[in-house]
């Protein structure tokens, strides 16, 4: 094997497949990924094995045809920190790898390619068109109520529901839920599946902030994301998602409608009082035109005043902080609504218009 | 007798270490002549050990004629007898010492508004500025010493100094009922010779190593350079040069923040089936989340500790999602715990740990209740039920029939119980 072809081209290519690597592999093969220089294309295949594979194909001159699995960290390091120009990479005996960039010459051990284990090709089917930003968004508008421990293994996805010409992505892990949802310019068939966490964070962080189309398909076990010439492939998880219908609370005693930016703010400033192992407790009370939040600790105490529109009961309820603040972060809407029954009942986060998101996030309660 | 030679300026801190000497031996002995024993034990050979057939026969406390005998803290009560063929056994009381304790506390709390309890027979009081009260140290610490031992019948050694680990130092010199002190001054003559075994801090592996790079005393410590015992031991090394030099900077503390809580127990025989090992983590569990919900907490973290019947432990802990005081919900992260550590290989001692602790005040609420609040509120309804009628007024009927106790380790429960050891728990037993 022996190619030509543009630092930038490679470097990136191999960011992207780095991603389905893990940093615990489980066969030492796995830490490299395989290179094909075939047709004036070299592809790229990284694998955990198990949950995700990545192959991204990138232009090249093809001296010679072949192949190798190449060590992806220092690999992707080298190529990382050549200079902008031409890289010429040859294949010599025993899996040896010579890099040739202007004046450097580089040359590292690479592997078997018989030895790297068989991708599975899998083919979806009825593919889905949505535009890469909405779904990113979707994706980073969500992902952070996703389960972080084994307990519930089901709770470490995502659930994708694509329902009456929309895509919803709930999370949640018990203690808050999060539900995203977007219109489909086009009509497909009602499915709903368990994509990883995981995988989902890798895949927004390879999608771009375009307009352009990622293509989503099933099949088998698997989601396949085609994003231009990148295919990534996640197992999907098996088992029955928490029925998220019946804990979104349909009425409310409560409503208040304020400005997120400066609920975000405060909060922020808040939590600076609250401590992470006393549940990063903070207090809100709403009280006819304005909410107030405290927080005291041993490090000292905090009054925060928001105006804002209510729209019945006063309630005082507590939170954790953060719970709030992952919300808070991520919502990009100028007003929102919050949403309460009573203070041992879920606060719910809604945008003033629309159903784009809808936030739960359950209260501390106070004994005492 | 005691020589006061150190500068004692008014700004100099003044600190009492009190020792008592043999504790739980003394205390035993001196209840014993309270209640019209003659034979006093700290005359005799005597020892307190624990139950061999609950194999928990090891010395916990000498009198110092048994000493003599070169019986060690610690050792099997088999081998002590081996020493001494004459030796006299009695069972611990644990009730006796905590009151024993408290009492001598009572006392010292007249001299010093600051006391800080070390251990259950240590204390270290802050004695600054009360020399106008109770006249030079040295002859308030004789007073003290000898208010003791009128009044509650055992003896103390007294250590004085200018700071906590000279104080502790002096103390454990010539015993007992003896009053020394080892200013700044006197460390070349009263601790520089002490073998290097005797410094606080430095424990038998430290020695060990020491020994074999030639430092037999604290004063060959002493002369050694800090970079080269930083070198050896890292930071610790530095500190222990420190205390070498008698420098230690701390305050006496009477409130310490709680970190944790641990119990554990060596079980009567060697435990093969996991749902046995299940019921002894339970038990432990059971004393454990009374503690934590006593002392208002909740914890974030758990930890089991195995040891094996070759003594191979090894432990595993694990942060979880919510802080919890259900004795339930411990057990359950215990028993997770647990299954993924044993290798099968069968057990000899159980340990259970919670740390990372916050209020019990608050929680956060689930979208699964795992019925939290129903087992917050049992919680609450047994820890009253034992506390007005004793610890066993009730207790799982999974022990009923059981050769484990319901509620095992961590301090002294009843009396009853330790000289029950090793009974099976029917509720016929206990009228």
């Amino acid at each position: 094997m022996k190619f030509k072809c543009g630092q930038k081209n490679l470097s990136s290519a191999i960011s992207t497949i780095q991603r389905a690597i893990s940093s615990r592999i489980t066969l030492p093969i796995l830490e490299g990924f395989l290179i094909e220089a075939k047709e004036n294309m070299l592809r790229l295949v990284g694998t955990d094995l198990d949950l995700i594979t990545i192959q991204t194909y990138i232009p090249a001159e093809i001296i010679e045809e072949g192949s190798a699995v190449i060590p992806s960290r220092v690999f992707g390091d080298i190529i990382r920190k050549l200079p902008e120009a031409d890289i010429t990479l040859e294949l010599q005996e025993r899996f040896q790898i010579d890099i040739k960039c202007q004046n450097t010459f580089i040359t590292i051990q690479g592997l078997d390619p018989d030895e790297y284990p068989e991708i599975e090709q899998v083919e979806g089917s009825k593919p889905i068109q949505i535009q890469q930003d909405i779904f990113k968004s979707m994706i980073q508008q969500s992902i952070f109520a996703v389960a972080s421990d084994e307990t519930r293994p089901i709770l470490t996805g995502a659930l994708v529901e694509i329902q009456n010409g929309s895509i919803s992505m709930i999370c949640l892990d018990g203690y808050r839920l999060a539900l995203r949802k977007e219109i489909l310019p086009e009509v497909y068939d009602n499915i709903s599946m368990i994509v990883p966490g995981k995988a989902l964070n890798e895949i927004s962080r390879i999608l771009t902030d375009d307009e352009t189309n990622v293509t989503i398909s099933v099949g088998g076990k698997h989601i396949i994301f085609d994003i231009g010439h990148t295919k990534i492939i996640s197992r999907l998880l098996e088992g029955e998602f928490v029925n998220y219908k019946q804990i979104i609370p349909q009425e409310y005693k409560t409503r208040v409608k304020l400005d997120t930016l400066l609920l975000h703010q405060s909060i922020e400033r808040a939590s600076l009082m609250a401590q992470e192992l006393e549940n990063n407790l903070i207090k809100l009370n709403v009280q006819d035109d304005r909410l107030t939040i405290t927080s005291n600790s041993e490090i000292g105490k905090i009054y925060e005043e928001i105006p804002i529109v209510l729209e019945g009961k006063n309630i005082e309820i507590a939170f954790n902080a953060r719970y709030m603040l992952d919300v808070l972060k991520v919502t990009k809407d100028q007003e929102i609504c919050l949403d309460f029954t009573s203070n041992v009942s879920p606060c719910i986060i809604r945008p003033i218009e629309g159903e784009a998101f809808c936030y739960l996030v359950l209260p501390v309660r106070l004994y005492g | 007798m005691v020589s006061c030679s150190g500068p004692v300026s008014e700004q100099d801190r003044i600190i009492f270490h009190i020792d008592v000497n043999s504790a739980f031996l003394s205390w035993e002995a001196a209840y014993r002549i309270k209640h019209g024993e003659t034979l006093d034990l700290r005359d005799i050979p005597a020892v307190v050990g624990g139950d061999p057939s609950t194999r928990h026969g090891i010395v916990l406390a000498k009198s110092i004629p048994a000493k003599k005998y070169k019986i060690q803290t610690g050792e099997p009560l088999f081998s002590a007898k081996l020493k001494c063929p004459n030796l006299v056994v009695v069972p611990p009381r644990y009730s006796l010492y905590i009151q024993c304790s408290s009492d001598m506390l009572k006392i010292l709390q007249d001299y010093s508004p600051i006391i800080e309890r070390f251990s259950i027979d240590e204390v270290f009081m802050d004695f600054t500025g009360m020399t106008r009260h109770f006249g030079p140290p040295v002859e308030a610490a004789y007073m003290i010493k000898d208010r003791i031992k009128k009044e509650l019948g055992f003896t103390v050694n007294i250590g004085i100094s200018c700071n906590k680990l000279l104080a502790k130092m002096a103390s454990e010199l010539e015993k007992p009922d003896r009053v020394h002190t080892i200013f700044p001054d006197e460390i070349p003559q009263k601790m520089w010779p002490l073998p290097i075994g005797e410094l606080f801090m430095v424990g038998r592996t430290t020695a060990q190593k020491l020994r074999r790079k030639g430092i037999f005393t604290i004063g060959q410590l002493a002369a050694l350079e800090p970079a080269l015992l930083r070198q050896w031991f890292k930071s610790y090394g530095e500190l222990i040069w420190e205390f070498a030099h008698g420098i230690d900077n701390s305050e006496v503390q009477e409130y310490f923040p709680m970190k944790g809580l641990s119990n554990s127990t060596t079980i009567s025989f060697d435990v093969k089936e996991r749902d046995i090992a299940h019921r002894v983590l339970l038990s432990l569990t059971e004393t454990l989340g009374m503690r934590l919900r006593k002392a208002g907490k909740c914890a974030r973290l758990v930890g089991v500790s195995i040891k094996n019947k070759y003594f191979e432990t090894c432990s595993r802990q694990r942060k979880f999602d919510m802080a919890t005081d259900c004795t339930n919900e411990i057990y359950c992260k215990a028993k997770e715990l647990f299954d993924e550590l044993w290798d099968g290989v069968p057990i000899r001692h159980l340990g259970v740990r919670v740390a990372e602790l916050c209020s019990n005040k608050l929680l956060q609420l689930s979208f699964f209740d795992k019925g939290t609040e129903k087992y917050k509120a049992l919680d609450y309804a047994v820890d009253n039920i034992r506390s007005k009628y004793g610890w066993h007024s009730i207790i799982r009927s999974c022990f009923l029939y059981s050769p484990l106790s319901p509620m095992a380790g961590g301090v002294p429960q009843d009396d009853a119980d330790i000289e029950e050891g090793g009974k099976v728990w029917s509720p016929f037993a206990h009228d």
